[in-house]
């Protein structure tokens, strides 16, 4: 038998229940729709503009950072607040492979790599590449040497989104737990819609436009933070974690989640080089030269957003890394967009998983907010990349 | 061209919004996960019964028996322990916890800045005991590896820390020295109750959390333990009609309100009576005049845990000298 209340609650969950199913079904019409939009364009743009003159480079570059990578995947897997003997490590890599049971003492190191090393590695990875890739990218669209992922309002749109979930309790529950990324990552595509639709002087975007509405509305979206942040009675903690950047959420869960985001938006940066070059010869040169310039550079836009902004909804606001890595690699490999980018994915990752190990060792067990460990590390380090290569002609 | 574009963005945001979580499995499916590490203390408890209780989350927690390895990631989580007895239980806490002082040979497995799981995960632990401060995420993730996580409510009463000292030991298998506890913290109350039920006076008191800025000070604000512990102690808490727990004062509104006491909960970050007399401007009020400034304990009132009565006490003797003679 039903009381009120319970009648009450019934018809609210039905309610619920088809509101969510009319929804999914709109939002799968909608991501459809989108899809094919997307396809339709990166066939259009490949072939109207990126069809790139035969190049070969020297594999020299892409072995480096590669190795750089892998060196810093191993580093990350191996190094944590709990010591894992090195032979032990080896065992336990060398049983998966062979499949043979483990012995009973190895079980929890065992755990701890499958669980939460592994996962964590990839999370690390997957953001620095985002972070990375994007910077490059970015700089290359504005043609400015300070441009970074966060240049045009992702962080600060994130920050803010994260702020205004956590200032809600949400239940512990799926959706619960997913509302502060989902938020921040939404809230940092609202706000690179928001500040492309203030810059757009009719059917142009100027550079400069972009990066001052972008930073006049960062500055905006910070002080809302921080004003939440200082209302705000015992969140004031998580809401710092977010914005120093970490890595809060274990599991494969947030490395499933962004992974399709970065494989679109990466993707298409990749591929994207040839068009990054020929913008750098300035709006008017491209045009000439055959570039589709707005559209271009929209997309180029659009794709790096989307990448950052995946990243940060899990991994909170890392900073420094889409700055510096990018600088790194021009110096040491050159300007050229075709192999800069995807080095850029490549060193942003390895770059990230280093400053990661840092965070996890220098206080362990405490973990510090990566982004801290970024610009500590990543200043100095980047100082020195820049006086020994002060005599080149740089940027 | 732009518009179409505009427009496509907003649905790729909305797309996200529907997309992004549907990619991964619920992490209710705990199942799937592989278990930590074998429970070897579930042997020891062989005819224990299973405890299930809801906790602050509102999930429902369900242990095999009496959890006899626990890690605490608060410093009151780690307090209440050791007060019912499961201090010989407790093999992780967290960088806060520092009572009682046999804390300090236990592993600590992180801090504010961030919890490490695999240290967690190492210490093999049957029940990880959250609190309030716990950020949700934490709970999640650590739910995740397969560990049992119980998130303790944050008190706002005695009456609900009463409450939380019963449900961790009937997680510890220490129901019978909780239940003694309550009953002997509610007969210190209740004394206190008793004595201060004589006075005819209400000192107001203005309790300092921080005074990095001395112009702009921190102070508790409604709904706190500092609030609650003053008015039970026989005063008012001048912060009390501020809006935040955690609530800044301008130093305007301390001299209007001229308090009859300042107590110093920031003493362990070096404060004293003697720094409140030199700040500019304070040598206006009335208890630093009548030199009414008192170094005071904060982890007493600001750990919701049993020491709250010690607090209540220590406000009690502070506030009315007089009934305590």
């Amino acid at each position: 038998m039903y009381t009120g209340t319970q009648v009450d609650m019934f018809c609210i969950y039905l309610c619920t229940c088809v509101l969510v199913y009319l929804c999914t079904c709109l939002l799968v019409y909608l991501f459809t729709c989108v899809l094919v939009y997307l396809c339709t364009c990166l066939l259009v743009y490949l072939f109207t503009c990126v069809r790139s003159p035969v190049y070969s480079f020297p594999m020299r570059p892409y072995l480096f950072t590669l190795l750089f990578l892998l060196l810093t995947v191993i580093l990350s897997i191996a190094i944590g607040s709990v010591f894992i003997p090195p032979a032990d490590l080896w065992r336990i890599l060398t049983g998966w492979l062979s499949a043979a049971p483990l012995p009973e003492s190895l079980k929890t190191f065992a755990f701890i790599i499958a669980s939460i090393r592994l996962p964590r590695t990839a999370l690390v990875l997957l953001t620095g590449a985002a972070l990375g890739g994007s910077g490059a990218a970015y700089q290359g669209l504005f043609r400015n040497p300070l441009a970074d992922p966060y240049l045009i309002g992702v962080a600060s749109g994130a920050g803010l989104g994260a702020a205004v979930a956590m200032s809600i309790q949400w239940p512990y529950t799926f959706w619960g737990l997913l509302a502060v990324p989902l938020t921040g990552f939404l809230a940092a595509m609202l706000t690179v819609l928001l500040v492309y639709s203030l810059a757009r002087v009719g059917k142009t975007v100027p550079t400069t436009n972009l990066i001052l509405a972008g930073v006049a509305f960062s500055a905006f979206a910070t002080s809302l933070t921080s004003f939440l942040m200082l209302r705000s009675t015992g969140e004031l903690r998580r809401a710092f974690a977010f914005l120093l950047g970490g890595f809060t959420q274990a599991g494969w869960n947030p490395v499933l989640t962004i992974l399709p985001f970065l494989a679109i938006g990466l993707g298409f940066l990749v591929l994207s080089g040839h068009a990054l070059n020929l913008l750098q010869f300035g709006d008017e040169q491209a045009q000439q030269l055959g570039l589709p310039v707005t559209r271009t550079k929209t997309l180029i836009l659009v794709a790096a957003s989307l990448a950052t902004a995946a990243a940060v909804s899990f991994s909170g606001i890392i900073g420094f890394i889409g700055l510096i890595v990018p600088h790194v690699m021009r110096l040491w490999w050159g300007a050229d967009y075709r192999r800069l980018l995807p080095l850029s994915i490549l060193g942003g990752a390895g770059a990230l998983l280093l400053a990661d190990v840092f965070s996890r060792v220098v206080m362990a067990p405490q973990e510090l907010p990566v982004g801290i460990v970024t610009a500590l590390v990543g200043a100095p380090f980047f100082l020195w990349v820049l006086r020994r290569a002060k005599n080149q002609g740089y940027w | 061209m732009s518009h179409k574009l505009t427009f496509a963005l907003l649905i790729v945001t909305l797309f996200m919004a529907a997309c992004g979580p549907a990619q991964t499995p619920a992490p209710t499916s705990v199942a799937t996960q592989p278990p930590a590490t074998e429970q070897p203390t579930a042997a020891l408890q062989p005819t224990a019964a299973p405890i299930t209780l809801t906790d602050g989350l509102g999930r429902t927690v369900t242990l095999t028996g009496p959890a006899q390895r626990v890690v605490s990631l608060a410093a009151s989580n780690t307090e209440i322990l050791f007060a019912v007895g499961a201090g010989a239980q407790v093999v992780g806490r967290d960088e806060a916890s520092s009572y009682p002082e046999a804390v300090s040979s236990i592993p600590t497995v992180g801090g504010w800045s961030g919890f490490s799981s695999e240290s967690i995960v190492a210490l093999q632990p049957d029940l990880v005991l959250a609190g309030g401060i716990n950020p949700p995420e934490l709970v999640a993730s650590l739910e995740q590896l397969g560990l049992t996580v119980y998130l303790l409510p944050n008190p706002v009463t005695l009456e609900e820390m009463y409450t939380n000292l019963e449900t961790v030991g009937a997680l510890t298998g220490h129901e019978a020295d909780a239940a003694a506890l309550v009953e002997s913290l509610k007969g210190r109350v209740a004394a206190v109750d008793a004595r201060i039920a004589t006075v005819n006076t209400k000192p107001s008191v203005y309790y300092e959390l921080d005074a990095t800025d001395p112009v702009k000070p921190y102070t508790a604000g409604p709904g706190t333990f500092v609030d609650l512990l003053i008015q039970r102690a026989g005063g008012t808490n001048i912060g009390a009609q501020l809006q935040s727990q955690w609530a800044q004062i301008s130093l305007e509104q301390l001299v209007v309100s001229n308090p009859d006491m300042i107590i110093l909960g920031d003493s362990a970050y070096g404060e004293t009576p003697e720094k409140v007399a030199a700040r500019p401007g304070w040598e206006t009020l009335s208890a630093v005049k009548e030199g009414k400034v008192y170094p005071f304990d904060d982890n007493l009132v600001s750990r919701p845990g049993p020491r709250l009565v010690d607090g209540l006490e220590a406000l009690a003797k502070l506030l009315h000298p007089e009934v305590y003679k």
